[in-house]
Parts: C-alpha cells; sequence; structure tokens
C-alpha cells in the first residue's frame, strides 16, 4: 500500500496526513480488565497512566468504563460515573491529545462528548442504533467494528464464516455508510476489523494476513490486536507474554497500511509501526549517514 | 567568474533526507555558496565520478530554483559559463570510526588542502598529490587541480569540519576574468 492510496483522516478536531499513524493507548477505568486486572481502577492510577502515555508519545488514549468480556452488568449511570468526569479531566490537561472513549452506550457517548471526547471507539459494531447520530451531532469520529453479529459483551462460540474477511468489509462498510448517512463527516470514520471479536484465533489470523483488503477500501484502519488471545493461543503465551507476538503482528498490519494502532505497550508499538512504515517507504528513516558521509 | 568547492557527500541528496538531517551545518553551507555562485549566472560542475556529479546537478538545481523558477532549463545552459562548482573533499581515513578508518597521513594532507583552499592559493592545489589523495579516500582531487591557473581575488572558507571523519570543505572563491 503506497502512500497515494493512504488518505488524510481526522480524529474529532485533530487531523492526521496520509502518511501519518496513531498510538491510542488504552487507559481502563474498570476494575477487571483482563491485561491490567484493574490497574487504573482508581481514578489517580488511570490519570497517572495518561500522563505516562502521553510522555512516551501517545497521540490518543481510548478511555474504556467496561471490560470487553462478560461480567457483571453496568448500568449507563455506573458507566457515566467512571468515564465522563475522568474524560473532562483528561480535556483540560491534555488538550492536544487525542481522546477516544470505548462505549456502545449513545447516551455515555452523549455526555463525554460534552466534555470534550474525540471519537466514540464503539467494540460492538453499532449495537446502540443512535450512537452515529451522537457522533454526527458533536461532529466527533466513530470507529467502525466487525462483530458478527455477537451481543455486546459475549464471547465468540462456534462462529463460522464462508469469508471472515468479506464478512468484515460487508459490516465495517455498512456501519461506515450508515455514519455517513447520518451526517458524520466522511474524514472521521475509521473502519476496525475486531481482532478475536466474534472471531476465533483462525479468523483473527486471517483478518490479520488480509487486512490489505480493508485498507484498499480507503477508509482508516484501526487495529486492536494488543496482547489478545489470538496472539496468545497462536503461541501458546498467557496474557502478560505477549508482547512479541503482539508486535509481530502489529507488523503485519503495519505494512498492510493499518493507521491506528490501539494498545497497551507504546514505546515498543511506536518503534515497530515506525520501522515498519519506514520500510514500506511511508516515513524516512530518523538519521542515517552510514555509508553517505 | 566564482567558484565554489562543496564535498560530494551523498547524504546532502533528497533520496536519502532523513528526519532529522545528519548534515545540517554542512548543507546550510554548501546551499548558500551555491547560491552566491549563481547569483548573477549560472555554473559548470567538475566532479571526479558520476555520484560526485549527481550530487552537484542537485545542489545546482535547488540554487537556480531559489533563483529562476525553471531551474531544469537553466542547468542545460550552464556550460557556457564560466562559474564552477568542484565537487571535492579530503581524506576519509581521519579517524578510526571514518569510513576508511585511520590513517595518520590524513591530517597533513588535508592541512596542505585546506590551506590553499582558505588562502585562495590556487597554484597549491595544481601541486597536490593525487595518488595520496586517492589512498586517503580523498575525492576530487584531480578536480582541484584544474583550478591550478586561477588568479583567487577573495577566498572564503564556510565550512570545515570532519563530523564523520571525513574533511569536508565549503569554499567560495572569486576569481580575475
Amino acid at each position: 500500500m503506497t502512500l497515494e492510496t493512504l488518505r488524510p483522516f481526522r480524529l474529532g478536531r485533530h487531523r492526521f496526513g496520509e502518511d501519518a499513524t496513531v498510538m491510542m493507548a488504552i487507559v481502563n477505568r474498570t476494575p477487571d480488565s483482563f491485561y491490567d486486572k484493574g490497574a487504573t481502577w482508581a481514578e489517580s492510577a488511570a490519570f497517572d497512566r495518561v500522563r505516562l502515555v502521553v510522555e512516551q508519545g501517545a497521540e490518543m488514549v481510548d478511555i474504556g468504563g467496561i471490560k470487553a468480556a462478560p461480567g457483571a452488568e453496568i448500568s449507563v449511570a455506573e458507566e457515566k460515573a467512571r468515564v465522563v468526569d475522568f474524560v473532562a479531566r483528561v480535556r483540560e490537561e491534555h488538550p492536544h491529545v487525542v481522546i477516544s472513549v470505548d462505549t456502545w452506550r449513545a447516551e455515555v457517548a452523549d455526555a463525554v462528548c460534552a466534555v470534550g471526547a474525540d471519537v466514540l471507539n464503539d467494540a460492538w459494531g453499532g449495537a446502540d442504533p443512535e450512537l452515529v447520530d451522537v457522533a454526527a451531532a458533536h461532529d466527533v469520529s466513530i470507529v467502525c467494528t466487525h462483530t458478527g453479529g455477537v451481543r455486546v459483551r459475549t464471547r465468540p462460540h462456534r462462529i463460522e464464516y464462508d469469508d471472515v474477511v468479506a464478512a468484515v468489509l460487508h459490516d465495517t462498510l455498512a456501519y461506515a455508510d450508515r455514519a455517513v448517512a447520518a451526517g458524520v463527516d466522511p474524514e472521521a470514520v475509521v473502519i476496525d476489523p475486531a481482532h478475536d471479536f466474534g472471531k476465533n484465533t483462525f479468523h483473527s489470523l486471517e483478518v490479520t494476513r488480509r487486512l490489505g483488503e480493508l485498507v484498499a477500501t480507503g477508509w482508516p484502519v484501526l487495529v486492536s490486536l494488543s496482547n489478545k488471545d489470538f496472539v496468545g493461543e497462536t503461541l501458546d503465551q498467557p496474557v502478560g507474554s505477549r508482547l512479541v507476538g503482539t508486535l509481530a503482528a502489529t507488523s503485519v498490519c503495519a505494512l498492510a497500511g493499518a493507521r491506528v494502532y490501539r494498545v497497551h505497550e507504546v514505546v515498543e508499538t511506536r518503534q515497530t509501526v515506525d520501522m515498519v512504515w519506514t520500510i514500506a517507504g511511508r516515513r524516512p528513516p530518523a538519521r542515517a549517514i552510514r555509508g553517505l558521509a | 567568474m566564482r567558484v565554489v568547492v562543496v564535498p560530494p557527500v551523498p547524504a546532502l541528496l533528497s533520496r536519502y533526507a532523513s528526519l532529522t538531517d545528519p548534515v545540517p551545518e554542512l548543507r546550510a553551507a554548501c546551499v548558500s555558496a551555491v547560491a552566491w555562485l549563481v547569483e548573477h549566472d549560472d555554473a559548470r560542475i567538475v566532479a571526479a565520478d558520476d555520484q560526485a556529479r549527481r550530487i552537484g546537478e542537485e545542489l545546482l538545481a535547488q540554487g537556480l530554483a531559489g533563483r529562476v523558477a525553471s531551474a531544469s532549463e537553466r542547468i542545460e545552459t550552464r556550460i557556457e559559463t564560466g562559474n564552477i562548482l568542484v565537487m571535492a573533499n579530503g581524506s576519509a581515513r581521519r579517524s578510526e570510526k571514518a569510513p576508511g578508518h585511520l590513517d595518520e597521513r590524513s591530517f597533513g594532507f588535508d592541512s596542505e588542502v585546506e590551506a590553499a583552499l582558505a588562502a585562495g592559493d590556487a597554484a597549491a592545489l595544481g601541486g597536490l598529490d593525487a595518488r595520496l589523495g586517492a589512498e586517503l579516500l580523498a575525492s576530487g582531487i584531480g578536480a582541484l587541480a584544474t583550478l591550478a591557473d586561477l588568479t583567487v581575488t577573495r577566498a572564503v572558507m564556510d565550512y570545515a569540519d570532519d563530523p564523520f571523519g571525513v574533511r569536508y570543505w565549503v569554499v567560495r572563491w572569486e576569481c580575475a576574468s
């Protein structure tokens, strides 16, 4: 995928050129997410995490108040309590950082947009049909994911596809079209195949292998690979030992032209993406003099 | 007429651009010297090889682009003019990390060239030891020798350094005729 086929895009009020890639650091406002197990459940810890990832160069944070996996029911009021004031505080202290909120609920989305969120990261593929209207009303970006039609916060069970990438393309493009029809700026729409969501490991591997087909649609592609089960199952590694596999998968997606990387490890992923982006001829080396003096 | 000497450093080529320029001071000196060279007229290039010539052509194109709209057209005609861009540098064996490793003879050789360039002593350039220069991986010593008959009325050394174990000079000469 050459630079000519990659387009500029917008994440809320923040614009990115055709050569840009974005590190989207995960910040959980949850007591029970799989990777950090509540490490940033306390607001002060979550804020420290934001400060750290911004220092590490993350252009974007993804704030989530509900873990993706099944678990205790979290009410709208509780989700808002976890994220709205926090978003406001991050907005105030980090005006240049893109703030994404990981929610599928329009009511929560409306509240976070009112206090400065830039992106609605809907991991559940449009489960709440009014989410696109909220994105349009606030002129923010929306991430259109593929979940294979599974219900919110459920694990995939015996799902099969004739062609998983065709299904991903069908659903994400339909969602993107729906967002644009609702009034979302086309430059502010991002698509995400959603590795592991409604997919077994073989599906996620195939999506990774064929990611170029998503990039070829012209929509900026977000990938969320970090420490996921498809990496763990592929390498037989538990959570906590999946960084190498994550970065290998990241390299494949970067070569294909993915633009936004939802990550736990900012520094390692940034270096991986920069290295691959440069190999692909989309970024110059930092400073090359060897053999050129 | 005007003469400018710059080193044929491939890092100056746009195709080898980095996010952070490894030779910012050298580049700035080259760009301004070449701009001076073509201030009133075009220039021709004297270079030891094709690579050095390409680097000179790109510098000239940039210099002319700063002066006229269509640089490429002007370059076609530069042969007719008197100004000269000489592509040359000193030893590439000035340190253990230099491209050609360390050769102690580098320092004496480079000092001799540098003194002649700084003083506008064209005749001295005609007497340089080209064989020693080749052993030291110096580039364009023969090209410098072609200047031997010039009468230099003003000599300015804009840059003299060896950031990577290679001696670079950026020199401007104003000459009679």
